[in-house]
Formats: structure tokens, sequence, C-alpha cells
């Protein structure tokens, strides 16, 4: 099956469970987030900061797996990049060539911190895109032909890793990195209201942000 | 079944050595409790205050050797000592108390967004002015209500009291910006900067909640507002550079847009939170 929105995106691949893995999980990532370290875990935390009463595995997890997120991403917008470059992308309007480059550059800054939490907690640094997204992806972008249709890959990522950090935040335990995760959705949802806007569609189409897209751990 | 008198005269000398201690103990935190009380009478929530004051309560707990298992069998030997120091094990219920300000203030946010909006349709160069920009007016405005009646119906489900009035830190900020509202560069320029307020306080929100379905609401939210604040952004710099042509939704529109907007929406690559709203400053007392 070809996907085609970004649901089927979603749908096509990964398999509709819930966000978070807890411990079985972990096992293959053996990460902790960063900032984790409770002084005195027999009561729940009120102090506005880090919040350490939780299940720590489960964040670790969402870390590794947004990195995998971010990687595609930035891959993603390279290959644009190079195909640009290459003219196989037509003629390529300057604002959408400044978009790409900022775009790629943030990305490469949210794996940064993605991978920052997930080294500091003594896991690896994740290199590798998500592998049940990319194939995908890849897939999809073997298709295009034009910038249109670049801009439009490029939309489908930002709706879906946006839907995703949304979906992650009631299930983030570390407010720290629950904040991360927030910052990164609102970013990525300002990619996706101007990639509307370049697509001649309204910028703003929902009154609140949807979690239907959300990509979720095969 | 017998008793036995001399254990039983242990049981209540222990008792007794129990309700001592743990008065002598609730008195010296006695004047801390009524000092917190009236420090927060009328005021939000001192996280750090309460912090301190739940250590103290952990540590006066353990003083007592009533942590953690040792906590329900000593108690419930200790008639008055045992209710004092059940009253004291029960935590501080700061995070209801904060989570139902955070929610009065974003209400107080999405009032003074519509309330702006409103007036900004009135304005006859938005009235009759660029299509679009009118739409997303319109538009925004409803979006804002939506958000209001959220964040009131989840103050209420809290058990808090819906609030209604703009928030009173950022009216001023109105209030001085309207007697310039003289072209659509100026109204876009307040409703960005409100839009980015918004943003902001609902992405620290997200850091400060407890309940996980407000953060999942505010989420959901803020991922609205941040579009507003970057299609004003991109709408600012396109009438900035004299082209409000290009402000339109149209095919053609794209080829013909200046380098800036493919990146003028989102200067940073993470969300600052520098204007971010206090949870005080719209929280009903």
């Amino acid at each position: 099956m070809t996907a085609n929105t970004p649901r089927d995106l979603v749908e096509t691949k990964v398999h509709r469970r819930g966000f978070l893995f807890g411990a079985a999980g972990l096992a293959g990532a053996g990460v902790l987030v960063a900032a984790c370290g409770s002084d005195d875990n027999d009561e729940a935390g009120t102090d506005g900061g880090g919040d350490n009463d939780g299940d720590a595995s489960g964040d670790a997890a969402i870390a590794t797996f947004a990195a995998g997120l971010e990687v595609l991403a930035v891959n993603t917008y390279k290959g644009a990049l190079d195909a640009a470059t290459a003219g196989k992308l037509g003629a390529v309007p300057p604002a959408v060539a400044t978009f790409v480059t900022t775009a790629m550059k943030q990305h490469q800054e949210h794996l940064d911190a993605w991978n920052g939490a997930v080294t500091k907690g003594g896991g690896d640094a994740v290199t590798e895109p998500d592998p049940t997204l990319a194939p995908v992806v890849a897939e999809k972008f073997g298709k295009v032909t034009d910038v249109g249709g670049a801009a439009r890959l490029a939309l489908e990522l930002e709706e879906i890793a946006a839907a995703t950090y949304l979906n992650a935040l009631a299930s983030i335990k570390d407010k720290e990195t629950r904040k991360l995760a927030a910052s990164i959705q609102s970013i990525d949802a300002k990619h996706a209201a101007i990639l509307h806007f370049v697509l001649a569609e309204y910028p703003v189409p929902d009154v609140f942000a949807k979690t239907e897209l959300a990509a979720k751990p095969a | 079944m017998t008793i036995d008198d001399r254990a039983m005269a242990e049981v209540l000398e222990a008792s007794q050595d129990i309700h001592s201690e743990g008065m002598k103990a609730a008195k010296a935190v006695l004047p801390q409790l009524e000092e917190i009380r009236e420090d927060r009478r009328g005021k939000g929530v001192n996280l750090a205050e309460i912090h301190r004051y739940n250590q103290g309560r952990r540590s006066l707990l353990r003083t007592l050797g009533l942590g953690g298992g040792n906590f329900a069998g000593k108690a419930a030997l200790g008639g008055l000592g045992g209710v004092v120091t059940a009253l004291i094990a029960t935590p501080a219920h700061a995070d209801e108390a904060l989570d139902i300000q955070i929610l009065q203030t974003a209400s107080s946010i999405e009032v003074l967004a519509i309330a702006t909006y409103e007036a900004a349709l009135g304005l006859p160069f938005i009235k009759g002015g660029n299509k679009v920009v009118k739409a997303f007016a319109e538009t925004t405005m409803s979006q804002h209500n939506e958000h209001k009646e959220a964040f009131q119906a989840q103050t209420e489900k809290l058990g808090g009291q819906k609030q209604t009035a703009p928030n009173p830190k950022f009216v001023p900020v109105v209030e001085q910006a309207t007697p310039g509202l003289t072209d659509a560069l100026a109204v876009a320029t307040l409703a960005e900067t409100l839009e980015t307020v918004a943003t902001q306080t609902y992405l620290e929100n997200i850091g400060l909640l407890d309940d996980t379905e407000t953060v999942t609401l505010m989420g959901s939210v803020m991922g609205v507002e941040t579009q507003h604040a970057a299609t004003l952004r991109a709408v600012k710099a396109l009438l900035m550079g004299g082209a409000p042509q290009l402000i339109a939704l149209d095919a053609s529109v794209a080829a013909k847009l200046p380098a800036a907007a493919g990146s003028v929406a989102f200067p940073l690559a993470f969300e600052p939170t520098e204007n971010a709203a206090d949870p005080s400053t719209g929280a009903l007392s």
C-alpha cells in the first residue's frame, strides 16, 4: 500500500499503540534521560522543576525515539537540498530554499538536544533514522519530482513530528524533558504553518493541534 | 482472652511518649504553618515555600519515626498524637491549586486575545482590507474563543472557578498599542505579541502542570497559537517589505516570495519562554 497522506504515512508502517515504550522498550535502549535523579522519592514532588517521581525509563525511550525522528527529518531535508542543487526539482523559489536550509539546521539542533539527553543518561547517540518510518519516507521521496512535492512531503513530516511530540507530553515524567518536547513541537508546528502557506493552504487549519498523526514505536 | 497488664502498660507508655513528642513537634511547626497560610492568603502559589514545607514535614516524620511503613501502625497507637501526625503527614495540595491558576491565567490570555481581534475586525483597513488578513482575524478570533472555553471547562473540572476577565498584566499592552493601530502592520504586530505571549506561557505551563489531561490540552492549544504567531510574523515581513499582494493563498505566490519568508517565522530552533506570563497573573484569588 502506498502512503498518500500523513495519516497513511503513519498507519501503513507504524502500529497504533501507546507512545510510551515502558520498561520493555527501554531494555534495548539502556539509557536514562538527563536531569533525572530524585533526592526523595517517597512523596510526589511539588517543586515545579524536574519531577522525578515517575518511571524514567519511559522518558529515555521517548528521547531515543524522538532522536530517530529528528535524524529522519534532517536526512530528508538534506536529500531535498541535494536534489534541488542537482536540478532535479526544477526551479526552486528563494523562500523554499531558505526554508529547507533553516528547517534542516533546526532539526539538527533538535537531534543534538535529544542525543544530549540520551548520552547524558549513559546511552549511545542516535545516528540512524527511525527504522519504521524511514523506508516509507524514502519511498515517497523517490516519487518527488518538483518543489511542490518536496514541500508536501516536508509538511507531512513536520505534522507527524509535531503530533508525536504533543502525544508524548502527558507521558513524559521529567518536566524539563517535557518542556523540551513542547518547545520542539512549537517549532515544528511553525514549520508546518509556513509550508501550508507555501502550498497555498490556510496556515492554521486546526482549532486544536491533533495527535492523530503521532508516530508510535513499532 | 486475657489482658497482659504489663504489655498493656508498655503500649500505653509508648503511646504517651509519641503523643508528647508529637505535640512538641507540632507546636514547633504550627507557627510555620500559620505563616505559610498568611503568606498564601490571596496570593499565588509559592512552589518553593511549599517544597520547603513538605521537606520539613518529611523531616519531622522521620524524627518521630513515622516515615514510610512505620506510620500507619504508630499513628494508630497514638490517639491525639496520631491525629496530629496524620495531619502533618498530609501533603500540601499545591499541585491542583497551581494547575487551576495556570488554567485561569490561560483563560485570561484568551479573553484578551478575543477582545483584541474583535476590535481589530472593526477597523476599516482590516474590515475592508486584504481578504486573507481579514479571514485570518475572523478565524483566529473564533479559535481563541474555543481555546478559552476549553480552558474554562478544564478549570471547573479541576474544581476551580472559571476566569472570564482579560489578563491584567497584558491589558495595558493592548491599551498602549491601541492609539497606534492605524494600519495592518500595527495590528499584525500587536496580534503577534499576544500570540507569542500565549505560546510561551503555555509552553512554560507544560513544564509546571501536574494534571496530565491539562498538559495535553495546553500543548494542543500551544500548537495552534504558535502557528498564529508564525503566520503573523510572515505577514508582518511581507507588509514591511512592501509586498502585501503576496499575502494570498495562491499557488503562484510561492515563487514570488522573498527568501526571508522561508525563515522569518522561526528565528530560533527552540521556542523561548522569556515572554511567558506568570501563572498567578490571571488567577482568581
